[in-house]
């Protein structure tokens, strides 16, 4: 069959237990009717088709179990993985000190270029908060990946953070495919020119403006 | 669950409004959300017979028990990345539910883990 698609990308969501990446996955529907049965089972991965610039790209994206700690975390967790979300809790101190462990552990045992991004999920917990909007930002820098508030609960930030994900993957890609056979026309700064358009307004929220 | 293909109640092709070619002839979308689930023409339609559990379950029902209906219309998806949006619950015996990717409802379907195909039931989607 044609492939109905032009990129696939497997992206992994990792972090401390009880920092969110099953909320980020599963919707926070706690009115949802069939909540019991589908949320006993627990979700595996979700397959999403977006469009970025003009381009079908499908996101393959897979929770991991909580017990999992980065110690034990090897090799063939990270196979075939694209893209990492790195989540820590804005109201829990250990869990991003603990980033710092998950980004070595990646470093160890993932493809070295993978694409990472990190987000301080539950910033809608603003009273409980223990790490400040500035020091997720400045691990950021320090390790140079983005970074965006999210809130798995509000529905805040999730989607532009995958989006980004995959924007940055598509353009290391492209990047790469330009290197080994270098095309006449120069799409680069044409797609660079789209990519500010349609980037989403909707990040600009009350978690990123605190 | 136990899966019977169902000669005698096989619905003529050329009846169903839904089905061109033996594929949807719809776009395959969420009852509860809209949520795109299949784009047009990239499903087989087939007639079995399969148990699927309820999307809703009685409160009331017996610890552990899952309650469940018969089924005997689906659209066959041979690769899961020709889903549009799709979630897919951990394994259950040899299979893991499909839901919808917006909105979590399910199950709309099943995915076989040893044939790696995927089958949506008609009647807990909506074509247009
Ligand atoms: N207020 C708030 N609560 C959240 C948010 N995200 C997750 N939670 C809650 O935090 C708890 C843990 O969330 P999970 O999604 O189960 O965390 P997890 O990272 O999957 O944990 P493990 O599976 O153990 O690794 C749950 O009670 C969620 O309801 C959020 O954005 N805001
Ligand atoms: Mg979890
Ligand atoms: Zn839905």
């Amino acid at each position: 069959m044609a492939k109905t698609y032009d990129y696939l990308f497997k992206l992994l969501l990792i972090g401390d237990s009880g920092v969110g990446k099953t909320s980020i996955l599963f919707r926070f529907s706690e009115d949802a009717f069939n909540i019991s049965f589908i949320s006993t089972i627990g979700i595996d991965f979700k397959i999403r088709t977006i469009d970025l610039d003009g381009k079908k790209v499908k996101l393959q994206i897979w929770d991991t179990a909580g017990q999992e700690r980065f110690r034990t975390i090897t090799t063939a967790y990270y196979r075939g993985s694209m893209g990492i979300m790195l989540v820590y809790d804005v109201t829990n101190e250990k869990s991003f000190e603990n980033i710092k462990n998950w980004i070595r552990n990646i470093e160890e045992n993932a493809s070295a270029d993978v694409e990472k991004m990190i987000l301080g999920n539950k910033c809608d917990l603003d009273s409980k908060r223990q790490v400040s909007k500035e020091r997720g930002e400045q691990l950021a820098i320090e390790y140079q990946i983005k970074f965006v508030e999210t809130s798995a609960k509000d529905s805040l930030n999730v989607e532009y953070a995958f989006f980004t994900l995959a924007r940055d993957i598509k353009a290391k890609m492209e990047k790469k495919q330009e290197a080994s056979n270098p095309a006449p026309r120069t799409g680069g700064h044409q797609l660079r020119a789209n990519e500010q358009q349609r980037k989403p307004t909707s990040w600009l929220s009350r978690c990123s403006l605190l | 669950m136990s899966e019977v293909v169902n000669k005698d109640t096989v619905p003529d092709e050329a009846q169903k409004d839904y089905v061109e070619d033996g594929k949807n002839k719809l776009l395959v979308k969420c009852k509860f959300c809209g949520s795109k689930i299949l784009e047009k023409k990239t499903a087989k339609y087939v007639a079995i017979e399969k148990e699927l559990p309820l999307m809703q379950q009685d409160a009331n029902r017996k610890d552990g028990e899952v309650q469940k209906e018969m089924i005997n219309e689906y659209f066959h998806v041979e690769n899961m990345y020709i889903f549009e949006n799709i979630g897919f619950t951990h394994p259950v015996d040899n299979y893991k539910y499909l839901i919808c990717a917006d909105c979590d409802a399910g199950p709309v379907g099943y995915y076989e883990l040893d044939s790696k195909h995927s089958y949506v039931a008609l009647s807990r989607i909506v074509q247009s």
